[in-house]
């Protein structure tokens, strides 16, 4: 047996480097690191109250659409444009995934998180805009607070 | 090497022979004692896929009653280095008896050591198995894979799970503790279910033009149900059904790998990430478009440079001469791959570079590459 077989049955050559796409993937969207606050175009869309836990609601006005989506108590903007194929990504589910794992295993990840296109299934996270199939998938977030009045303010 | 192979400037590997029991080497002997009145009374027969080729299969002008007949008019004449050989155990599992099945696969991998391996260093065993019983089949891999010429596992493409199934993990734990492939061969779709999942074709014409049918399916099983995530370092070998329905299935299942990755959250890559690196085509028998570039697209889609290695299917109605198969505007480059190192790579043979080195017969050969 040769050493390059050794190696091969020792899975030192499995062919892949050792982070998959998916790990950075989910390492991104573990981070929950929200958009940077900047300088920019606030949009007021109403009172938080009115958006309950796991509800969304979609702003359009012509020229630009995200949607507004309460996780868990926190409000988090999407753009309302899927990346892939320019569907109307926020009319999609919100789910849970799997984190890549073991052969037979299922670990739920990212629960309520996840915005799964309408059109063709592509997974998002909703709170970094990473998306969950590849390294570089992503869509734009928006900052996102609620004001003294309690309404949403959206950051573009 | 005789006088007809000097057209060729590359050595081959040849990775579907058909060796066949014949009076002077029969299969009987193989047979471990106990079970000799059972193979006898028919206990190990198996279904029919109900399609002989009404021409018959083999070549006309093609014998092959013993090794020395395939040195002589296949080797010898197209500069075939190394030939593996694919013996009719490998339908063993269709056998309904488990017992007489094993029985029979294990006396198979003997008369491919006796009368083949052993007869000439050049041919190379394909160990025969049968599925239906995991873990005897995986002490069976570890039993003749100790017999340096034993390069993979075979077994055919219609089965009773899909291969993916994580019955069969234990024969993939065996092949890769091993260091041996995982080949699959066409010819029995048809034998359990009909060969089609709507029906059963209506002639040998049609059956044989959806054999890719059952393929995609079992690579398709391999991929999805994680087989590569668990044995990282098995090479699956798909023989004889083509590789022209390889990209669309790759890319196919790239593009749902998106949508539906997380109902197997096991795989790390795109599908198409583990084909490429975890399975192998042969070329025979070879897609032959209309425009001869369309082939060369094709290899460029599947990255034949790693993937597909060359098979002739000796001594078999549709054998591919490795003269007259290839399209002429090939680069040099990727036929060296498809004809020795693809093959040299997944079975652990010498490099082409060693095996120039230290083959006289092959300084002929590195002259006529530069």
């Amino acid at each position: 047996m040769s050493e390059k077989k050794r190696e091969n049955i020792a899975g030192l050559n499995n062919g892949f480097g050792p982070e998959s796409p998916l790990d950075y993937a989910f390492k991104v969207a573990d981070a929950a690191a929200p958009p940077v606050a900047k300088r920019g175009r606030k949009i007021n869309i109403g009172a938080a109250s009115k958006i309950a836990p796991g509800e969304k609601k979609i702003f359009d006005n012509g020229e630009i659409s995200f949607g507004v989506f309460n996780i868990g108590g926190k409000f988090h903007a999407i753009k309302n444009v899927c990346p892939h194929a320019g569907a109307p990504l926020c009319m999609g589910h919100i789910q849970t995934t799997h984190r890549p794992g073991a052969v037979g295993e299922f670990d739920p990840a990212l629960e309520g998180r996840v915005l799964r296109c309408p059109w063709h299934g592509w997974e998002f996270d909703i709170v970094t805009g990473k998306g969950l199939y590849d390294a570089h998938g992503r869509v734009a977030t928006y900052p996102c607070e609620v004001d003294e009045n309690g309404n949403v303010v959206v950051t573009l | 090497m005789s006088e007809n192979s000097k057209h060729l400037d590359l050595p081959l590997i040849d990775c579907d022979i058909h060796p066949h029991a014949t009076s002077e080497m029969p299969l009987m002997p193989h047979i471990a004692e106990d079970f000799r009145q059972a193979v006898a009374q028919g206990q190990a027969s198996q279904p029919g896929q109900g399609y002989a080729n009404p021409f018959g299969v083999q070549r006309r002008d093609a014998t092959i009653d013993g090794p020395q007949d395939v040195i002589d008019n296949l080797l010898e004449r197209y500069g075939i280095v190394y030939g593996v050989l694919q013996p009719p155990g490998l339908n063993i599992s269709l056998a309904a008896n488990i017992d007489v099945g094993c029985a029979v696969a294990r006396a198979w991998n003997e008369w491919q050591i006796e009368h083949w391996l052993n007869y000439d260093a050049r041919f190379l065993g394909s160990i025969c198995v049968n599925m239906n019983d995991p873990v005897q089949a995986a002490k069976e891999i570890r039993r003749a894979a100790q017999h340096p010429q034993m390069v993979q596992v075979i077994v055919t493409g219609e089965s009773t799970m899909l291969y993916g199934h994580r019955h069969y993990f234990p024969i993939y734990e065996a092949c890769t503790e091993m260091g041996i492939a995982f080949a699959l061969h066409p010819g029995n779709e048809g034998a359990r279910t009909p060969s089609t999942p709507i029906g059963a074709p209506s002639s040998y014409f049609e059956w044989h033009s959806t054999i890719p049918l059952t393929y995609m399916a079992q690579l398709a099983s391999l991929v999805c149900e994680g087989v590569f995530e668990k044995f990282p370092t098995l090479k699956a070998v798909f023989v004889e059904a083509g590789f022209g329905w390889l990209p669309h299935l790759m890319w196919r299942m790239d593009k749902n790998f998106k949508a539906l990755r997380s109902t197997t959250p096991w795989l790390k890559h795109l599908p198409s990430e583990y084909i490429l690196e975890h399975v192998r085509v042969t070329t025979q028998p070879m897609e032959e478009p209309r425009k001869p570039e369309h082939l060369l697209q094709i290899f460029d889609m599947i990255e034949a440079h790693r993937t597909v290695c060359f098979a002739s299917d000796y001594p078999h109605w549709d054998f591919d001469d490795p003269r007259r198969v290839f399209p002429p505007r090939m680069e040099k480059a990727l036929k060296e791959r498809i004809f020795y190192s693809n093959a040299a790579e997944l079975y652990d043979l010498p490099s082409l570079e060693e095996f120039v080195g230290t083959q006289p017969v092959a300084s002929a050969l590195v002259e006529a590459t530069k």
